[in-house]
């Protein structure tokens, strides 16, 4: 297979198109516009819409309507735009529709910083928007897993009918590392059930739609739609585990975060602690299993992240607050360093 | 004599350069950015430059041109 050099987030954007996305809004935001800026070039030719809307709250609305016609469309930003986009992403949730919201992290709150940060982890799984619902979240930790996750994405998105988001941050975004695209098929799934795109007076209308003004309907709709995540969250966790069979102290990281964790592990291994490294690559739905899995021999955790402490909530309520969870952050755009996460692993595997 | 220039657009400053080189005259500027805000990398002694491309070469983005 074809082997290619490629930054982040133009190996988003290449895997988007290959993936059959045909309609990409976005608005231009430090460390994600290489994304869009690819787009721009590529699109056109593969025969699909870019379109740099006013703002980031018009282009998740157009990503909105576009989905509603049944094409796979996208959007991509970064943290200040994504909270714009939140309003948009809880209507395409209530609307069951399928779409890609692709969040290449940066510092916050407010408008923060341009560095990479992992801050955005309780927005993407917990309260993207208002309303009852969740995203499909993933979080790949190199080049080569954004382009299987954008594609795999798009995939689940219209499996379930549901909006899936890339979580990835600057440090991803901006990395060039060699990739390869899979073969896709971007028509895996019949849409002509529901997709709004003209009946020809030839079949009932289609209407897509969030409001529903009976309570006992709406409480309905959004209960059909928890089956749906209840098989979700049975299906579709993944997680890497990396030492962990014998491991004393289980750390655990996503993102790019997870690669400076790995050279810890490694470190401490070489000085004679049992360190393991657990990485979630679904953050919704959250990999219990995998986690309760890792965590069987491990007398305490370690959530290494670029944020005061986000993911190490779901690490307590996966193992049931069953062992300490300790936590070590970096944030605001500073990257931890391997060997920081080594002296924390150390202070930890010292004191069991 | 060795002439060290940086696509100041392309650089992300990552600062990986600074680290590369021997001479210790790459540096990050601390108050102009490029349009994308980074903080880019320059060449703070063009005299002392002896031209062994070891910033071009570690530079992710190519971002980095040695002329010798």
């Amino acid at each position: 297979m074809e082997r290619n050099l490629m930054k982040g987030n133009e190996a988003l954007a290449e895997a988007a198109i290959r993936a059959g996305c045909k309609c990409f809004f976005g608005y231009p935001i430090t460390p994600q516009t290489e994304l869009a800026a690819y787009m721009a070039k590529r699109m056109n030719k593969s025969g699909g819409v870019f379109l740099q809307a006013e703002s980031e709250i018009a282009a998740i609305n157009m990503v909105l309507g576009a989905a509603s016609t049944g094409v796979r469309a996208m959007t991509s930003s970064s943290s200040p735009g994504i909270s714009l986009k939140s309003e948009g992403v809880s209507y395409i949730a209530g609307s069951d529709l399928p779409a890609v919201i692709i969040n290449v992290e940066r510092g916050g709150p407010g408008l923060g910083g341009i560095q990479p940060s992992q801050a955005d982890y309780w927005q993407a799984t917990k309260a993207l928007g208002h309303g009852d619902f969740q995203l499909l979240v993933y979080a790949p930790a190199s080049v080569q897993e954004m382009v299987d996750y954008v594609v795999k994405a798009f995939d689940r998105a219209d499996k379930y009918r549901m909006p899936a988001m890339i979580l990835a941050d600057g440090l991803l975004g901006q990395m060039m590392e060699p990739v390869t695209f899979p073969e896709i098929n971007p028509d895996a799934y019949d849409k002509s059930g529901w997709a709004a795109n003209g009946h020809k007076m030839q079949r009932e209308h289609h209407i897509i739609n969030s409001l529903y003004l009976k309570p006992d309907e709406l409480e309905n709709s959004i209960v059909e739609r928890y089956k749906k995540y209840d098989i979700i969250k049975e299906t579709e966790t993944e997680a890497e585990l990396y030492l962990t069979e014998d491991c004393d102290v289980l750390v655990c990281a996503f993102g790019a975060t997870a690669r400076v964790v790995k050279s810890a592990v490694n470190d401490a291994r070489a000085q004679g602690i049992k360190a393991g490294l657990f990485r979630p690559k679904t953050l919704w739905p959250f990999p219990v299993k995998e986690i309760n899995e890792a965590a069987k021999n491990a007398k305490a955790l370690l959530s290494v992240e670029m944020s005061m402490g986000q993911m190490v909530d779901d690490i307590k309520l996966a193992i049931n607050c069953s062992k300490p969870v300790h936590f070590f952050g970096r944030t605001g755009g500073v990257i931890p360093t391997p060997a920081e996460v080594l002296d924390e692993i150390k202070k930890i595997g010292g004191n069991l | 004599m060795a002439k060290m220039t940086v696509i100041t657009e392309r650089c992300k400053g990552c600062g990986l350069c600074t680290a590369a080189c021997p001479k210790k005259i790459v540096a990050l500027q601390k108050e102009k950015r490029n349009k994308k805000g980074y903080f880019y990398a320059e060449c703070t002694d063009q005299s002392a430059c002896i031209g062994c491309a070891m910033c071009a070469m570690m530079c992710p983005d190519c971002a980095i041109t040695v002329e010798k």
